[in-house]
């Protein structure tokens, strides 16, 4: 490094050696580079579809692009496929062998995020989910479900075909956002013992009616179940599934029973259970500023009617903002409801009618 | 007075340990380098390299501190009284910081403290439209370790010896 | 098996009968307070190829797609490799109850055509669960070079669509692109999509450069150059070939610019006699405004969205602290009251939150507060994060995080303003003072 006693007035001069090769853009180059930007010409404003497109025809015609297909669609009701390992539970069995796989597609990744190190583009944060209350991380090989489920194996030489289950167990959470800054200030949290896992028994209310389309719904859930020990026919399947809930559903044809008012217990199980599908993580910060009161029907097994749900009122958003808080309400109770919510079945006419109030205030910033 | 000179010697030493292994070192900017050593040019009080390493270039600071430390007036002192010998001389004096502060804050801090010096100089004589003043803020480290050992040094502010008033 | 179709049934059965029950006293009546904050599963199976030269494109602009929203750590997309259905044709049915089988609560169908060099995507999204379409399908024309931009532009869509927000996957980042050793940096201006693709340079790396930022409509670049030996402020136009230096005053300092919502009107630090403080200038006819007088450090300012206020950082106090004062200059009331040192604010988009860089106990933060500094949180802690950047929808954040030591080096990441989903963002070096433009048109 030699050195020049009278150097120029600002001589930051760099040496020669290890100049990064980089010329000063030419003007080709700043024309190409703002080309670059301005070629790409992409309509600012979205076309709505039915613009000739050539090769399609516009999709008005299609029953599945109508944007609000309203309750009454003549469409094949199609209940049996949302999760085809669980409707019924049998008593839990001990024994874990002959677990028949189902088709857990969700779960890859959500085991993944239970095991932060395998996701290197995640920062190192406990759990990315945030729920009530903490609940540790399950077993690792657990599915995880929102709901806890005991394992069911299939009792050995049972000549009726049984439900499996497999155990399931919620996903871990913290019961707050850990970010960088609070992440080591109370991790007890998150190390909490796992919530108790409440098995859910719920005496079966058989009632028969037949529906064809059931037929079809089974047909596509079938095909991902690889299920060696209980291959069947489905449509024989079916037509015992009727016969026995015929045989056995002598009570359901009685009116349906209203009973005492709910117990504040039962109120708040529902709840519980509505919040644990609740899911505000995607909503904007002002649909988390907006109250919706949902109103859903019940059927008799608990299960909502997924076309019954209505918006009732919404304080506190604008419009949209209401209409994102509206769909995040109805994702919960259609997921959550999709077993059945547990509720006392003597006292149905207590719960058919439900209006739940969202309210997201608790749960803007955790 | 023997203060001054332990922290005279302790400057030239740090500028010529911190010239040998870095592009940015402030004495390579038309003043003498690592080759010069203690040679010649050092001997000759009146040379950049006897400005730059006899008498030392540089004044440290505190950290977000921009007061002369009793030590840095020596300093000062010591160029105030070269830079009124050699009058030929005009001077840029870089401010710098070390990487504990935002950007731009930074940029105002290293230029507080090239200001300082400035001022100091002309208390002692050195006509102000002799010295310019320039803020690096963090962006030309000497030392690159993040610990106070490196950011101590860091925190200077150097009188970098230019052309004639003509040039 | 043939339990799960009976109970099915007996639903079917009971909502049918329904009618017949005996309301009491209207309907039940609960409140949900609690639920839970995840990703929300989503499924973008390839789009559907229309034309020959468009199957590269359909896969391609799937993938960008999935990368956006997972990206936001707002959704975790279902992978291919557990999708029951595949989608043939972008007007076929969609098998709802496949999606749900694999618990996709949104799924994204699309189709692509190519004609000579225009590319057209057409879209829906679907709320599975629901069995109905995410608004109406929608559909963008552009250039086959344009292909991201065009993936950008549906999810921008779709994410709007299920949060709420607006989206900001179409838009690009300015920042400092940072190459060799610590006591050898070398920086030049550098321009990318936010997501790290296409990137561009913009000077050459001969002289330092720090904090570009965007004019308000993205055709502009504001920085500050050591080109001439002092720190000083250039404009660049992006779209044609200019530069220019804004600044002038032989031996006075000029750093911090940023633009006035008008895009006319800038903000900056000068420094004279060791003492900085703001000024404004009108870049057209150079008009200067002298903003603050006070003998301490007056920096990093930043409008309001509406161009009537500017946060700005002073150490007037004695420490580093945020003010906010009118943009035409006057009374600075502090906003700042936390432990430690506040600096680099910079007001959201949105007009409701101020974002900073905090220094406390050796640690850097970045945080967010309300404009009047309040509800204060931090979101990150390190050696060094600074310089944080709002996305156009104001709901991300973007900033530089140096590590520690010799071989320490500058990266950009990316946080959620809700503290969740820190990243890093991929650059090709290192990466320091980014700034998000606003949304393309």
């Amino acid at each position: 490094m030699g050195w020049v006693v009278f150097g120029a007035w600002f001589p930051s001069e760099p040496l020669p050696s290890n100049v990064q090769q980089v010329a000063l853009i030419s003007a080709e180059q700043f024309e190409k580079l703002s080309q670059q930007r301005q070629a790409p010409q992409v309509a600012p404003e979205p076309a709505p579809l039915n613009e000739p497109a050539a090769v399609q025809p516009a999709p008005d015609p299609e029953p599945q692009a109508d944007p609000e297909p309203e309750i009454a669609r003549p469409e094949p009701v199609a209940p049996a496929a949302p999760d085809p390992q669980v409707t019924d539970r049998p008593e839990p069995q001990p024994e874990p062998d002959v677990p028949v796989e189902l088709p857990s597609a969700a779960e890859e990744p959500e085991v993944a995020s239970l095991v932060p190190q395998l996701r290197p583009e995640t920062a190192p944060r406990p759990v990315d989910r945030v729920a009530p209350e903490p609940v540790a991380p399950p077993e690792p090989d657990t599915k995880i479900d929102d709901i806890v489920q005991p394992e069911v194996a299939p009792e050995e030489g049972a000549e009726t075909e049984q439900d499996v289950q497999e155990a399931t167990a919620r996903e871990a959470a913290n019961d707050r956002i850990v970010t960088e800054e609070n992440e080591g200030e109370d991790v007890a949290a998150s190390a909490a013992p796992a919530v108790s896992k409440r098995p859910k028994t719920r005496p079966a209310r058989p009632k028969p009616e037949p529906e064809p389309q059931v037929t079809e719904a089974a047909q596509s859930a079938e095909p991902e179940q690889p299920a060696k020990t209980q291959q069947s026919d489905t449509s024989s399947a079916v037509a015992d599934a009727l016969a026995e809930a015929l045989a056995g559903g002598a009570d359901v044809v009685a009116p349906e029973p209203s009973g005492p008012p709910l117990t504040l217990g039962e109120k708040d199980a529902l709840r519980v259970e509505v919040s644990r599908c609740w899911n505000v993580g995607s909503l904007s910060t002002d649909a988390l500023k907006t109250t919706v009161v949902v109103s859903v029907s019940l059927a008799q097994d608990g299960k909502p009617d997924t076309g019954s749900i209505r918006m009732l009122s919404s304080t506190g958003g604008s419009s949209s903002a209401a209409k994102q808080a509206y769909e995040a309400a109805r994702r919960a109770i259609i997921r959550c409801g999709v077993r059945g919510f547990q509720l006392p079945p003597e006292k149905y006419a207590q719960w058919r009618d439900i209006e739940m109030t969202f309210n997201p205030e608790r749960m803007r910033i955790k | 007075m023997s203060g001054l000179k332990l922290a005279v010697a302790a400057v030239a030493v740090l500028g010529l340990a911190a010239c040998s292994n870095n592009r940015w070192d402030d004495t390579a900017n038309g003043g003498a380098g690592a080759g010069a050593g203690l040679g010649a040019g050092a001997l000759d009080p009146a040379s950049p390299a006897y400005f730059q390493q006899t008498i030392g270039d540089r004044v440290l600071f505190a950290v977000d501190q921009s007061t002369l430390s009793p030590a840095a007036q020596g300093i000062l002192q010591g160029q105030a009284r070269w830079l009124t010998q050699n009058a030929d001389y005009v001077v840029t004096i870089e401010g710098h910081a070390d990487e504990q502060g935002t950007r731009e804050y930074n940029l105002a801090l290293g230029a507080r403290r090239a200001n300082a010096a400035r001022e100091y100089l002309i208390s002692q004589g050195v006509a102000g439209h002799r010295m310019k003043v320039v803020s690096y803020g963090k962006e030309r480290p000497l030392e690159i370790c993040s610990e106070e050992a490196c950011y101590a040094k860091n925190r200077r502010a150097v009188t970098v010896l230019a052309g004639g008033l003509t040039g | 098996m043939r339990k799960i179709l009976a109970a099915l049934l007996i639903g079917a059965a009971a909502a049918a009968g329904a009618g017949a029950a005996m309301a009491q006293d209207g309907p039940l009546r609960i409140e949900i307070d609690q639920g839970v904050i995840e990703p929300l599963p989503y499924a973008v199976p390839d789009f559907v190829p229309e034309t020959p030269a468009a199957s590269e494109y359909a896969a391609q602009i799937a993938r960008v797609i999935a990368a956006d929203l997972s990206g936001t750590g707002l959704f975790r997309e279902v992978p291919a490799s557990a999708h029951i259905s595949k989608v043939t044709g972008f007007d076929s049915p969609v098998k709802y109850a496949d999606w749900k089988a694999v618990n996709a609560q949104a799924l994204i169908t699309g189709a692509v055509s190519v004609n000579g060099n225009q590319l057209t995507v057409r879209f829906r999204g679907h709320d599975v669960f629901a069995e109905k379409e995410l608004g109406t399908g929608l559909q963008f024309t552009g250039t086959t070079d344009g292909w991201r931009r065009m993936a950008h532009k549906v999810a921008d869509a779709i994410y709007s669509r299920i949060t709420g927000e607006s989206g900001y996957f179409d838009s690009r980042v300015v920042y400092v692109s940072e190459s060799g050793p610590k006591n050898d940096r070398r920086k030049r201006l550098a321009v990318m999509d936010y997501d790290g693709a296409n990137v561009q340079y913009l000077t050459n790396s001969a002289s330092i450069v720090l904090a570009p930022r965007f004019s308000p409509t993205g055709d502009r670049v504001l920085y500050t150059s050591y080109e001439s030996g002092f720190p000083q402020i250039h404009v660049l136009d992006v779209g044609q070939v200019q530069r220019k230096v804004l600044s002038s005053g032989d031996g006075t300092m000029s750093f911090a610019p940023r633009f006035a919502p008008d895009g006319r009107t800038i903000v900056y630090s000068q420094t004279q006699g060791g003492n900085t403080d703001l000024f404004s200038m009108d870049i057209n006819t150079g008009a200067k405004t002298r903003l603050t007088s006070a003998p301490s450090i007056e920096t990093a300012p930043s409008f309001s969205p509406d161009g009537s206020q500017i946060v700005f950082e002073s150490d007037r106090s004695g420490s580093q602290q945020l003010y906010v004062m009118p943009a035409g200059g006057g009374e600075a009331r502090r906003i700042s009251f936390g432990q430690g040192r506040y600096g680099t604010p910079v007001w959201s988009p949105r007009g409701d939150m101020i974002a900073f860089t905090k220094q406390n106990k050796g640690r850097f933060h970045i945080g967010v507060m309300r404009t009047d500094g309040s509800e204060e949180r931090l979101l990150t802690a390190s050696f060094l994060d600074e310089g944080p950047t709002w996305a156009p929808n104001g709901r991300v954040i973007m900033f530089t995080r140096e590590s520690q030591g010799s071989a320490g080096r500058a990266l950009l990441y990316s946080v959620d303003i809700t503290g969740r989903n820190l990243k890093p963002v991929k650059t090709p070096d290192g990466a320091s003072d980014p700034a998000w433009s606003p949304l393309q048109n």
